[in-house]
């Protein structure tokens, strides 16, 4: 399936193995360290950041709008303590 | 006259419990006092109560075993008993601090970064005056196990000097660590990683002050003729708690020091 299709037919995100117990902050954390890695990795080689969107879907279905907004502005301050 | 028909030892009527247990309160709402209306009188007046109650009650406890013979064989079985017991509340109270070190450091939070050590911190490098501790105390150990076969067999002067040795290595250790507490770039109040790091390497130290000043009434005892080669009960249960520290200390350097940095 192209990324497009993927896209196209996203409703919410699907369950990750990775993350198989209740308490789902890592799979937000993980998605949104990915999203910003995959944006950095993909625009450092001068590619399409296309495939990045993704991880920008799951982390906007699972992560509370708080916590995005708080690692929003600590990017933007440069004080985020995640490695990107 | 009557005497006893058995072995034990009925103590005498003491004011020590009762003087222990008032200094415990004082030093605990002391403490509480002073951390919320500025005020040290409470806490002092209890650590004051606290080391005369110390001084008294070990002083009697000397007296009735080394200079009235109270400590028959099966007396000092139950001090072993009750000093086996005591080292093992110690070592559930320092397993609480392990649990909440491995509690935050094998599952990082996203505030940290979701990495252990936390970002922004740097931590000591182990190989360095870690490491140097670390031979410090198993040194220690070795001279502590010589006092003992020195007492075992008699041998006065090298007793005193290996005792000595031990205690000046006990010394070195609470130097060494004090310098490190001095210059490391970060403090107890860093996050989590500061405070189960100060926290549970600072409850040691305590414990090596403790074990340190034992070995040291040791030492005072042996200079005084007061241990046999087969009766120092004193030293033994000394010698136990000084190894129980030195093996808490090898958890915390694997744990925190060596795995968690």
């Amino acid at each position: 399936m192209s990324h497009e299709e993927k896209l196209k037919n996203y409703r919410t995100a699907p369950f990750d193995a990775r993350f198989p117990n209740t308490n789902q902050t890592r799979n937000c954390y993980q998605n949104y360290l990915d999203y910003h890695r995959c944006n950095k990795a993909l625009t450092a080689k001068d590619k399409d950041p296309a495939p990045c969107e993704w991880y920008h879907r799951v982390y906007k279905s699972l992560c509370p709008i708080a916590w995005v907004q708080k690692w929003d502005d600590q990017l933007e301050a440069g004080t985020f303590p995640g490695k990107i | 006259m009557a005497h006893q028909a058995h072995a034990y030892h009925m103590v005498d009527p003491s004011p020590w419990p009762l003087t222990g247990a008032v200094a415990a309160l004082l030093l605990t709402s002391g403490t509480a006092i002073w951390m919320h209306f500025n005020s040290m009188s409470l806490m002092s007046l209890g650590m004051i109560l606290l080391l005369l109650t110390i001084y008294q009650w070990w002083r009697d406890i000397i007296r009735e075993g080394t200079f009235q013979g109270h400590h028959t064989p099966p007396v000092q079985k139950g001090l072993r008993y009750g000093m086996i017991l005591f080292i093992t509340s110690e070592v559930f109270f320092f397993l609480g601090f392990f649990w909440a070190f491995y509690h935050s450091s094998l599952a990082p939070t996203p505030e940290l970064g979701g990495c252990w050590p936390p970002t922004g911190i740097t931590t000591l490098d182990p190989f360095e005056v870690p490491l140097l501790n670390t031979a410090v105390l198993l040194a220690s150990g070795v001279t502590v196990t010589w006092a003992h076969h020195s007492i075992m067999e008699g041998q006065r002067k090298q007793a005193i000097q290996s005792l000595t040795l031990t205690i000046l290595l006990g010394f070195y250790f609470t130097f060494l660590q004090g310098m490190e507490y001095y210059e490391a770039p970060f403090t107890i109040a860093d996050g989590v990683y500061g405070s189960t790091f100060f926290v549970a390497t600072g409850f040691h130290g305590l414990h090596v002050i403790i074990g340190s000043s034992f070995l040291a009434v040791c030492l005072l005892r042996q200079v005084q003729f007061h241990f046999t080669s087969k009766h120092h009960f004193g030293f033994e249960a000394a010698a136990w708690y000084w190894h129980f520290v030195d093996v808490v200390w090898l958890f915390l350097y694997i744990s925190i020091y060596w795995w968690g940095s």
